[in-house]
């Protein structure tokens, strides 16, 4: 009971190389606008050129600063990641309590439509319907948010409906306590570990998929991010510019990814006490 | 024989003329012994004084003696009447001797009063009537200050009895004697009242359930409940006499004592309407405002009731309850039903009566927590119905249902799992006001320090500020029955509330359980697996036994008289710390 998830977090290795690495990621997307030595969308040099002391991973095919590209590509990954993430959780949370709380119909409902959704394969919806409208930001975090919720939601309606039966909760019900109270007071606050798993996991996943959509090009043009670059490394893969402008990012890609698994592995054991254990071979 | 009819003594005071006794009806038949019970200054002594003739005060109303009135008479006709007919014997009646004149002749005075020349005759007579008390020869010459207590006692009696009265009086016959002097006084007493027509007047009610047939309760000058003696001391329907029972120590059965709350009101503080109002637990608005008729309780039965609410009210009662759970499928679902089920409960009727003490027995899988939670509404039951106060506990919906939960509450069996371990002390203890909407922050606060202070928690910010997995058992248990109480509920369902503690904290849990019944009347329902608990809690004790109560009795009964075999076998295995 009552586990200080933050310490156990803190006290994981595995979590504690998450959170610094999570920290870099954070630094970075923050600060870019004074980390940057360029602005990134300005023609600051001649066309692919090799790395250099003010070029430190050299220019794009239109003279553009990759290093300042990549340091900007960092906030656009962590504003999609994080923002889709919130909201799917923020679905899964409702449609869960939801389906907990008043079961029934409305649970019937909502467990079959988790049931459908969880067989269509995301990735396709997201290509065909970025791809008929205007891919950017916001629609990519609107797809996502819509598409990731369902498991979550399934997690979460099977925790409250052991939770519905606790004794806390049945005395608060004898207390007269109505839905909104019980699941307000007694039943998110039971449900911030399961959450913060869920979040980081649905981060990894919105990144992986936001630098997956934008390499096949279905991004806003004008923005920076990783998937976009290596969308136009690829093309000048015969060169040696792959070297210093599709690796970078797709090193980049990679460390968010591990980062945010790492914390959510950890997470999750912390969460779970059968799962502490001291490696995680096999996971 | 003795008719007092609207009987009203005032007393002159420095606050004008105060009512001693306060509209007193009472009919004593020929032959019929009663009893008068009552707190001191309940205005006992008074009526008998006034029946005397010797009440000082300023009287109106009647009492009539074989159909004569006689507050018309002159002090000279009554001194006639206290001569022939009237006797009696006086409270702390040592004084009533004069110590400088041998026994005898103080015996011999009222019939040489009579009759004043026939001193022989009046001598065999005080002779005879001092050997029938037990005051031999020996004592005849003796002066009253050579007399141990019981022997005043008896000489009064004997002096009581010369004239040959036909109603005789006893104001506190035996109070200030020990015990055994008590009993031979009280056999004597039985013995003399026989053809007699007695009124014993005593705050003491072994003496009243020894002597009397009828009893009648007297408080602040009302007569509140008259009714057989026996029925009256074993289901006392007025909440006062309830509450002088409790408090009466007896050798019946192990059940702790209990004062009455709150202070007799003195003669100038009277309050208006029904007397006991102030100190009873059950009062409305309609008791403070009128003084409460009497009434009989059932129909031809003798018994009146001066009191509004009809005598102590039923809080709960639970129907031909029946709980099933079903053992395939469905994971025992209350109430679902199968081809194969568990009956935890089957057809359980219960009662429960305002400011009662019900504890249930039984041990572990025999239905109890069951039942608990159908009582208080948690899970509804298979079959049957629960009223509270008269009304189904399904037909409250939504805002009464609400509303019910301030008066009906649970203690649920295990607390560390019934507090949230997110709450701190004083979030969890101010959860149901907060859920209820009652008050704002500070006097919520208020509440749960008065709710702590209860429990006997401490009530500073540090304590408060506890997280639940900071606390013992102990406190845990108290911090969860502080949050069922801070809504000061009616009826308190409480399952094993000390099954977890150690014998010291249990015994406060229980002590403080009980003090707050007292103080706050509410009704508890004590579910427990410990018999020698239940017989110290319980004003009734019901014995569970696979779903069925199969036995129900007061404390004392269960242990000395066992009636169920199961009963039995849990006496027998029940905790002793000494083996004989």
């Amino acid at each position: 009971m009552h586990v200080n998830y933050w310490n156990e977090l803190k006290k994981d290795n595995m979590g504690r190389k998450g959170l610094y690495m999570m920290g870099v990621l954070a630094v970075v997307a923050v600060g870019a606008a004074w980390l940057a030595p360029h602005d990134p969308f300005a023609y600051v040099a001649e066309p692919l050129s090799s790395p250099s002391w003010s070029h430190l991973l050299g220019t794009n095919e239109v003279g553009q600063d990759v290093f300042s590209e990549l340091l900007y590509g960092a906030r656009t990954t962590l504003m999609v990641g994080t923002l889709s993430a919130l909201f799917a959780t923020l679905i899964s949370l409702c449609i869960g309590l939801i389906a907990g709380i008043f079961r029934g119909w409305a649970e019937r409902l909502i467990l079959r439509l988790v049931d459908v959704m969880l067989v269509i394969p995301i990735f396709l919806v997201v290509l065909l319907v970025a791809a008929y409208v205007q891919p950017g930001e916001i629609t990519l975090i609107a797809l996502f948010s819509l598409l990731f919720w369902p498991p979550g939601a399934r997690i979460i309606w099977a925790q409250v409906l052991t939770l519905r039966g606790q004794g806390h909760i049945a005395a608060a019900r004898h207390f007269g306590a109505g839905n909104s109270y019980v699941a307000a007071r007694h039943l998110v606050p039971e449900l911030y570990p399961l959450l913060a798993v869920n979040f980081v996991q649905m981060v990894r996943r919105a990144v992986f998929m936001e630098a997956g959509m934008a390499f096949l090009g279905i991004f806003d043009p004008t923005q920076k991010s990783w998937g976009l670059m290596l969308h136009y490394a690829r093309e000048f893969m015969f060169t040696e510019a792959w070297l210093w402008w599709l690796l970078p990012p797709a090193l980049a890609i990679s460390f968010t990814i591990i980062a945010f698994a790492l914390v959510g592995y950890a997470l999750e054991s912390a969460l779970d006490p059968r799962l502490r254990r001291p490696t995680y071979a096999g996971d | 024989m003795l008719e007092i009819s609207d009987l009203t003594v005032k007393v002159p005071t420095a606050h004008g003329n105060l009512p001693v006794l306060n509209g007193v009806n009472l009919s004593v038949k020929k032959g019929e012994i009663w009893g008068i019970v009552g707190e001191s200054g309940s205005g006992k002594s008074t009526l008998a004084l006034t029946v005397m003739g010797m009440s000082a005060g300023i009287v109106t109303g009647s009492v009539k003696f074989r159909g004569e009135e006689l507050l018309h008479k002159s002090s000279r006709e009554w001194e006639k009447v206290r001569g022939s007919s009237i006797s009696m014997v006086r409270q702390q009646s040592g004084e009533m001797l004069t110590p400088m004149i041998p026994l005898i002749d103080q015996v011999m005075e009222p019939s040489l009063k009579e009759l004043p020349y026939q001193k022989e005759e009046a001598y065999q007579r005080a002779a005879r009537l001092l050997s029938r008390v037990g005051l031999g020869e020996s004592f005849f010459y003796r002066y009253p200050f050579t007399l141990s207590g019981g022997e005043v006692q008896k000489a009064l009696l004997a002096m009581a009895l010369v004239t040959d009265p036909e109603l005789l009086i006893l104001d506190e016959p035996v109070s200030s004697l020990d015990a055994l002097t008590k009993s031979e006084i009280l056999d004597l007493l039985e013995e003399l009242s026989d053809e007699r027509t007695v009124l014993v007047i005593s705050h003491d009610l072994s003496t009243v359930a020894r002597l009397a047939s009828e009893t009648a309760v007297l408080y602040c000058g009302s007569i509140l409940e008259k009714a057989p003696t026996s029925s009256c001391l074993q289901t006392p329907l007025h909440p006062y006499t309830r509450s002088l029972v409790r408090a009466y120590p007896t050798l019946d059965g192990p059940r702790e004592l209990q004062g009455i709350r709150g202070e007799f009101p003195s003669l100038s503080e009277r309050p208006g309407g029904c007397p006991f109002h102030p100190r009873c637990t059950q009062s409305l608005e309609v008791c403070a405002r009128e003084h409460p008729q009497s009434a009989p309780a059932e129909v031809n039965s003798g018994w009146f009731l001066s009191c509004h609410r009809g005598g102590v009210i039923e809080l709960l009662r639970g129907r031909g309850l029946t709980q099933r759970y079903s053992l395939n499928g469905l994971n025992g679902v209350p109430g679902s039903s199968g081809s194969s089920y568990l009956e935890a409960v089957s057809g359980v009727n219960v009662s429960l009566r305002e400011g009662e003490v019900y504890a249930l027995v039984g041990e572990s899988g025999s239905g109890k927590s069951t039942l608990g939670r159908i009582l208080a509404g948690v899970d509804p039951p298979f079959r049957g119905e629960v009223f509270f106060q008269g009304t189904e506990l399904r037909r409250f919906k939504g805002r009464a249902k609400k509303e019910l939960s301030r008066d009906l509450q649970m203690l649920f069996q295990n607390a560390g799992e019934a507090l949230s371990h997110r709450l701190t002390v004083s979030e969890l203890v101010a959860e149901p006001l907060i859920i209820q909407k009652i008050g704002d922050e500070q006097s919520r606060r208020e509440a749960v320090c008065r709710s702590l202070e209860w429990v006997e928690l401490p009530t500073n910010d540090h304590f408060l500020n506890e997280y639940p997995h900071h606390l013992s058992g102990g406190e845990l248990q108290r911090v969860a029955l502080a949050r069922a109480l801070v809504l000061e509920p009616r009826l308190l369902i409480a399952d094993e509330p000390s099954a977890s503690l150690d014998a010291s904290v249990q015994a406060k849990v229980i002590k403080l359980l009980l003090h707050l019944q007292n103080e706050r009347g509410f009704a508890l329902f004590l579910i427990t697996h410990d018999l020698a608990l239940a017989a110290r809690a319980g004003d009734r004790i019901g014995v569970m036994q696979a779903g069925r109560i199969v036995e129900e009795a007061t404390p004392s009964r269960i242990i000395h008289h066992p009636g169920h075999p199961y009963t039995q076998s849990l006496l027998s295995s029940g905790f002793t710390l000494f083996n004989f």
